[in-house]
């Protein structure tokens, strides 16, 4: 929103009525939010989320006075308004399906397909016939990886790809391994990024593809996306990125990263669930065999009708994303000094997990000594925050993506990463300074370890006697 | 967002403050917590961004799209659920 500005006479006046809106307006409460000290447990009555009189929310056992902060941008992101009201006609009065040729339904339909495809084209630097939409960027993984490879299985059968990638990408580097293909998984540095002469070594005449994703959605370490393109561009293979954390975040440009393939997600961007893309290089042409069969659409690449309004509102949140990603970087990184140096003020032995330099602010994983990762989290009820990514959290295991960077065990199952977003406040960082702050020194009260640390014994040299 | 100059809306002070004020009452209307803020913020903000613009064209470009935006707002404040609140945020 960049509305009109004051004429410069206009100030001494203007000044005094802003003054007096400023004061109108609601301020916020956060007596609330102090009394709110911990969670109680309670027996589950019931399970809906709905709140009761006073604004208590009871579920899964747990008691809060309200809906929790959230920080956990890069699992999902609220909706913007404005993607909202761009995607309401499509479901409401202008419903058609975009591959109806004989009706207004039918073009009113495919026309707002094509002007978002222009919108996600405009701002990555692509042509719009280079986009493609699918459900989401696992299903863009999964044709950029599975596609690619099956469609050159005669002449190249290697993959190039690295440990910390989306689970969707390694699961489908899995299947071509059982299909028959050689899959590198190249490592990665203590700070999360890739090395470069590693990647230029690894390549072979016989690689089909590289594949190393953009910003890494548990660590948000940013990879050296035009160095990767120049390099795979030499020995010329097609480079493929996973985008979705990076997409309207960090500026893409196509042509000057040498990206052949590009894995898009609607809901990482504000924009609604269920729906992606999939950028496919036409100069020189990479050719992918279609995932899913059917009827044809998307010129072959992705057969089933195109969702009008979720591809409405992609479009749309992309179109924002363009317009607001200066604004909306500046913030986020101010947010991120403050809540990391708020955290580091009260605490100490707290470690950022990946390169400070080379990072999306947006995403702070951090690790707490001595204090058990669940345990955190369950004292955390107030703040929606999550600690490995949410593909992995069902399982116990620690994230792989913090074993690649060499974090010890008992350091992985401590972290914690934080998700700042466009919708973020001040007031939201500082009351998770504040619990955060308050469950680590409870946990940490009670661990014998860190007295033991403290007294300045080295944990590590211990020799645990058997009983 | 170009506007030609036939359809070029010349905005007075008056009109530039009734924009900003409709903007920030219609942002305090939103339900989210977060939205909220958002759009109180994000007026502020742009309206102090843009307080140099001096070139007509981009002034009426500027006055355009606040008064897009302000539909937008208009139009997602209204109460689809009745009243019923979905969940307030915990700061609130």
């Amino acid at each position: 929103m960049t509305p009109k500005a004051m004429f410069p006479k206009l100030l001494p006046s203007a000044a005094g009525l802003v003054r007096r809106i400023f004061l109108s307006s609601r301020p916020l409460s956060s007596s609330s939010a102090a009394s709110l000290a911990t969670a109680e447990l309670s027996s589950p009555h019931t399970n809906s989320v709905d709140a009761d009189e006073e604004g208590i929310i009871t579920m899964k056992g747990v008691r809060i006075s309200g809906r929790p902060i959230y920080l956990d941008m890069q699992a999902t992101t609220p909706v913007d308004p404005r993607v909202v009201d761009a995607m309401l006609p499509f479901y409401l009065a202008r419903f058609g399906n975009p591959h109806s040729r004989t009706h207004l339904y039918g073009w009113e339909s495919e026309e707002a397909v094509e002007s978002a495809r222009t919108q996600v084209a405009a701002l990555v630097g692509a042509n719009p016939k280079e986009i493609f939409f699918t459900s989401g960027a696992t299903e863009s993984n999964n044709i950029s990886v599975k596609g690619v490879m099956r469609f050159y299985r005669d002449k190249k059968r290697h993959v190039v790809t690295t440990q910390t990638e989306h689970k969707c990408v390694l699961d489908s580097c899995r299947h071509l391994q059982q299909e028959g293909f050689d899959v590198t998984y190249l490592p990665v540095r203590s700070d999360g990024l890739v090395d470069l002469e590693r990647l230029a070594s690894a390549i072979r005449p016989d690689t089909g593809l590289v594949s190393v994703m953009a910003v890494n959605n548990e660590i948000g370490v940013v990879q050296p996306l035009e160095e990767i393109g120049k390099i795979c561009k030499e020995k010329g293979v097609p480079f493929h990125t996973d985008a979705a954390q990076a997409l309207g975040k960090i500026p893409i440009d196509v042509e000057r990263m040498g990206i052949g393939l590009m894995s898009l997600s609607g809901h990482k961007i504000y924009g609604p669930k269920g729906v992606g893309a999939l950028y496919l290089r036409r100069r020189p042409r990479i050719r992918v065999e279609p995932q899913m069969s059917g009827g044809g659409q998307e010129r072959g690449i992705r057969s089933g009708t195109v969702p009008t309004p979720l591809v409405v509102g992609f479009g749309k949140a992309c179109e924002i994303a363009m317009k607001e990603m200066e604004y909306d970087g500046r913030r986020i990184a101010a947010l991120h000094e403050r809540l990391l140096k708020g955290i580091r003020e009260k605490l100490d032995r707290v470690v950022v997990n990946g390169s400070i330099e080379h990072r999306y602010a947006g995403n702070l994983n951090l690790s707490f000594a001595f204090v058990e990762g669940e345990s955190l989290l369950m004292g955390l009820q107030a703040v929606a925050v999550s600690s490995g990514s949410a593909c992995t959290s069902a399982s116990l295991e620690p994230s792989y993506v913090l074993r690649a960077l060499g974090v010890d065990e008992d350091m992985a199952h401590t972290s914690i990463r934080f998700g700042i977003g466009r919708f973020t406040t001040e007031a939201e960082i500082d009351h998770t300074i504040k619990f955060i702050v308050h469950t680590v020194k409870k946990l940490r009260d009670m661990s014998p370890l860190y007295e033991l640390d403290k007294e300045g014994v080295d944990i590590q040299k211990i020799k645990w006697s058997q009983h | 967002m170009a506007a030609s100059a036939s359809a070029m809306v010349v905005a007075s002070r008056a009109e530039l403050l009734s924009l900003f004020r409709s903007l920030l009452r219609t942002a305090s209307k939103f339900s989210d917590f977060n939205i909220r803020e958002y759009a109180r913020r994000r007026t502020i903000d742009g309206f102090r961004e843009n307080r140099h613009l001096s070139d007509p064209a981009s002034v009426a470009a500027a006055f355009a799209d606040g008064n897009s935006q302000l539909d937008i707002a208009r139009r997602q404040t209204t109460e689809i659920y009745g009243g019923k609140k979905i969940g307030q945020n915990i700061l609130i």
